[in-house]
C-alpha cells in the first residue's frame, strides 16, 4: 500500500514538474478559475500586481461597456489604492478623504482630466472609456502618484500580501498580463498565452528575472510638512 | 479679435477656479516654549563672539518662536504665502515676516511641470527644514549650514522651477531645474565674516536684523541682480539629492548709508536618504567665498572662504524621533586683515529627542555641544578656543485652521 502511495507521490510530483516546465513556455494547460501568483528574483510575493485574463484574440468578441463605478480614496497624503484595476467605461470616484485639499490631474494619453483644488467629495466621478495605463498626481504633492489600469480584459485582479491573484475566468485560451510600477522586467516577458482547462482549482507561478525598483511599502506622510 | 478672446478665455479660467477652490484660506501656527540650560560666551545674538542662539545669561524659560504660516488660495493655480515669526530677543519688531511670496503652479499638461514663485522667500537649499514655516522637523536647531541659510539668505525675486515628472514615464522620481533672480540680498556674507557659523533656530525676518548692534541683510545696495541656479532629483521616495550654486553677484565696493554690498558665491550639495518609514539620513556641504571693500590694494580688500558639512541620522519610532548629527564649519580669512584674523574652526554634537504627545501638541529636547576656535575672542578677553554647551527642553504646539 506504501509502495502504491510512494508511486503516486512520484507522479504528482513529475507532472508539478512537467507543468512547471511547460510554464517555461509561452502556452500551457490550466484548469478554470485562476490563481496567479507573482514571485520576485528572490521568492517573496509581490503585491499589488495587475493580472488580467483575456481571450485570445482568435476568440475575442467586443467587450460590452461598463456601467461599474470604483473609487480611488485620497488618504495621508497618498492615493488608495495606489494600483486600481477597472474595465473600460467605469466610472472612478475620486474622494479626498485627507486634511489638506487635493488637486488631482492626469495627461496620459488613456485619460487626461483635472479635479480642481477640493476636499471631499466635490466633483463627480471619472468614466475612463479607453483602455491603457492613466497615472495620477496631486498638482499640489508631487509624491503623490496613483495608477488606474484601465484594461478591456474580461478577467482582472491584484496580487494580495501573498502575491496571489485570484481569477475568475471560465475554460479557454487566454493572453494573461502582468503590471506593476515596481516590476523592472520588460513587458514582453509580463505577457503569456495559457489554456485553461474545465477542471477547477488551477494555479500559476510567475518569478520574475529583475529586481523590483522598489517593494511597495506604504509611507506615512504628514499633511505639512514639505517632500 | 484673437486678443480679447484670449482674454475672455483666461477670465473664465480665472474665474472659474475661483468659483470651485475650497480650502481658500489656511493657516499654521507653531508656538515653541522651552527651557535653557547654556555655558559658554555671549551668544552673538546678544552682542557676543558664542555661537549659539543661548547663554548663561540669556538661558531658563524662553520664547523658542511663535510662528504663523498663513495661505490663501487666490485661484486653483494660484497661492499667497506669508509667513511671521516672533523670537523675543529685543529684534526691532516682536512679530515680523520671514516669508511673503506668490506662488503659481499650473496643470501640468505634458511631462514637464512649471511653477514659479514671486516676492521673499528661502532658497530650496535645506534637507532640514522641511515643517511649515522652514522649521527643522529633525531636532530643535538646524545645522550650521542651514542655520546660516536662515540668517542671511532670503531670495527677493523671482524663482521659477520646471520638474520632470518620471511616474509617465515607468520612472518613480522626479527631476526638477530651479532657477531664480533677485536683488535686495547684497549684505549677504556680512555675518559669517564676522562670526563664522553658528547653529541657532533663530533665522533672520525681512524688517528686523540679528545681533547687537543688529546686522541686516535684505537691502538693495547696489542694481546688480544675483542668481541661483540648481538641480533636485528624487529617486522612489526613498533618496533626494540637491545641488545648487549661489551668486549675488553684488559689487563688494558698492555701499549706501545703512548698507555695504558683499560679493558671496557658493555651492552646495546634499541628499536625504530614507530607506525605510522609520529611518533618515541626511549629509550637506557647502563651499564659497566672500568679498568685501573697493579692491585698490588686493591685501586691504577683505576675503574670506568658508565651508561647512554636516551628516545626520534619525530614527522615528512611534510617537519618539531621535536625532543625531555632526556639524563640521570652517571659515578662514585670505585677505584684509585689521587684527586677529576672523577665522572660526570648530566642529559641534548635537543630540536630539522629539516626542509627539498628539493633538498638536510635542516635546522636544536637544543638546548641542559646540568646539570652536576664533582668535578675536582674545580681544574680549575670552580664550581662543571653546567648547560651549546648550540643552533645551522645548514645548511645542501647533494648530491648523482653515475655510
Amino acid at each position: 500500500m506504501t509502495q502504491i502511495a510512494a508511486a503516486a507521490r512520484g507522479f504528482a510530483k513529475w507532472i508539478t514538474f512537467a507543468c512547471l516546465s511547460t510554464c517555461a513556455s509561452s502556452s500551457l494547460c490550466l484548469a478554470a478559475g485562476l490563481t496567479v501568483t507573482v514571485l520576485d528574483r528572490g521568492g517573496h510575493a509581490v503585491p499589488e500586481v495587475v493580472v488580467t485574463a483575456a481571450p485570445t484574440p482568435e476568440v475575442r468578441t467586443a467587450p460590452a461597456a461598463s456601467h461599474a463605478t470604483a473609487t480611488m480614496d485620497q488618504h495621508d497624503l497618498a492615493f488608495v489604492p495606489q494600483v486600481l484595476v477597472v474595465s473600460v467605461g467605469t466610472s472612478v470616484e475620486f474622494p479626498n478623504n485627507d486634511t489638506v485639499s487635493h488637486q488631482v490631474y492626469s495627461f496620459s494619453p488613456a485619460k487626461r482630466f483635472q479635479l480642481a483644488l477640493y476636499k471631499g467629495a466635490l466633483h463627480p466621478p471619472v468614466t475612463f472609456d479607453k483602455p491603457g495605463l492613466v497615472v495620477l498626481g496631486c498638482n499640489i504633492h508631487d509624491q503623490m502618484v496613483g495608477y488606474i489600469y484601465v484594461t478591456e480584459a474580461p478577467f482582472y485582479g491584484k496580487t494580495d500580501a501573498q502575491g496571489a491573484a485570484h481569477l475568475t475566468n471560465g475554460p479557454g485560451d487566454y493572453v494573461l498580463t502582468l503590471w506593476s510600477p515596481y516590476i523592472s522586467d520588460p513587458p514582453a516577458t509580463l505577457t503569456q498565452t495559457v489554456h485553461v482547462g474545465a477542471a477547477e482549482g488551477s494555479s500559476l507561478k510567475f518569478q520574475l528575472t529583475r529586481d523590483l525598483h522598489a517593494r511597495p511599502e506604504p509611507r506615512p506622510r504628514r499633511a505639512d510638512w514639505e517632500y | 479679435m484673437r486678443r480679447v478672446c484670449a482674454l475672455a478665455l483666461l477670465s473664465a479660467t480665472f474665474w472659474s477656479s475661483v468659483g470651485l477652490a475650497q480650502d481658500r484660506f489656511n493657516m499654521v501656527g507653531e508656538i515653541d516654549v522651552r527651557w535653557v540650560e547654556a555655558s559658554g560666551p555671549t551668544s552673538y545674538l546678544y552682542g557676543g563672539l558664542g555661537l549659539l542662539r543661548f547663554d548663561s545669561e540669556h538661558q531658563d524659560l524662553r520664547l523658542g518662536y511663535l510662528m504663523l504660516a498663513p495661505q490663501f488660495r487666490i485661484t486653483d493655480i494660484l497661492s499667497a504665502h506669508v509667513v511671521a515669526d516672533a523670537y523675543d530677543d529685543h529684534d526691532r519688531n516682536f512679530i515680523d515676516l520671514s516669508e511673503a511670496y506668490l506662488q503659481a503652479r499650473p496643470f501640468p499638461t505634458g511631462s514637464i511641470r512649471w511653477s514659479a514663485k514671486a516676492g521673499a522667500f528661502y532658497m530650496p537649499v535645506s534637507l532640514e527644514n522641511r515643517g511649515p514655516g522652514w522649521t527643522d522637523v529633525y531636532t530643535i536647531t538646524p545645522s550650521a549650514l542651514n542655520t546660516w541659510i536662515g540668517e542671511e539668505f532670503r531670495t527677493i525675486g523671482t524663482e521659477f522651477e520646471a520638474r520632470w515628472l518620471g511616474a509617465n514615464y515607468g520612472y518613480l522620481g522626479d527631476v526638477a531645474l530651479v532657477a531664480a533672480v533677485y536683488g535686495w540680498n547684497e549684505p549677504a556674507g556680512s555675518l559669517i565674516a564676522d562670526r563664522g557659523f553658528g547653529m541657532t533656530d533663530r533665522p533672520s525676518t525681512l524688517f528686523g536684523g540679528l545681533g547687537m548692534p543688529p546686522m541686516e541683510f535684505y537691502h538693495q545696495v547696489d542694481h546688480n541682480p544675483g542668481y541661483y541656479a540648481g538641480l533636485t532629483w528624487r529617486h522612489h521616495d526613498i533618496l533626494e539629492v540637491r545641488a545648487l550654486h549661489y551668486d549675488n553677484r553684488a559689487n563688494p565696493s558698492a555701499m549706501t548709508s545703512t548698507a555695504t554690498a558683499w560679493r558671496t558665491r557658493f555651492s552646495t550639495m546634499g541628499a536625504r536618504l530614507e530607506p525605510t518609514a522609520a529611518w533618515s539620513f541626511i549629509v550637506q556641504y557647502i563651499d564659497g567665498n566672500t568679498t568685501w571693500g573697493p579692491n585698490v590694494y588686493f591685501d586691504e580688500q577683505f576675503q574670506m572662504n568658508y565651508r561647512t558639512a554636516f551628516a545626520l541620522t534619525s530614527f522615528e519610532w512611534q510617537r519618539e524621533r531621535f536625532t543625531v548629527r555632526f556639524d563640521d564649519f570652517q571659515t578662514s580669512q585670505i585677505s584684509g586683515f585689521y587684527g586677529p584674523p576672523s577665522d572660526v574652526v570648530g566642529h559641534a554634537w548635537t543630540f536630539g529627542w522629539m516626542h509627539d504627545l498628539g493633538a498638536g501638541w510635542r516635546l522636544a529636547a536637544e543638546w548641542i555641544r559646540a568646539t570652536s576656535r576664533f582668535p578675536q575672542r582674545i580681544e574680549y578677553d575670552e580664550s581662543s578656543g571653546l567648547i560651549e554647551s546648550q540643552v533645551q527642553l522645548a514645548v511645542k504646539y501647533r494648530f491648523h485652521w482653515g475655510v
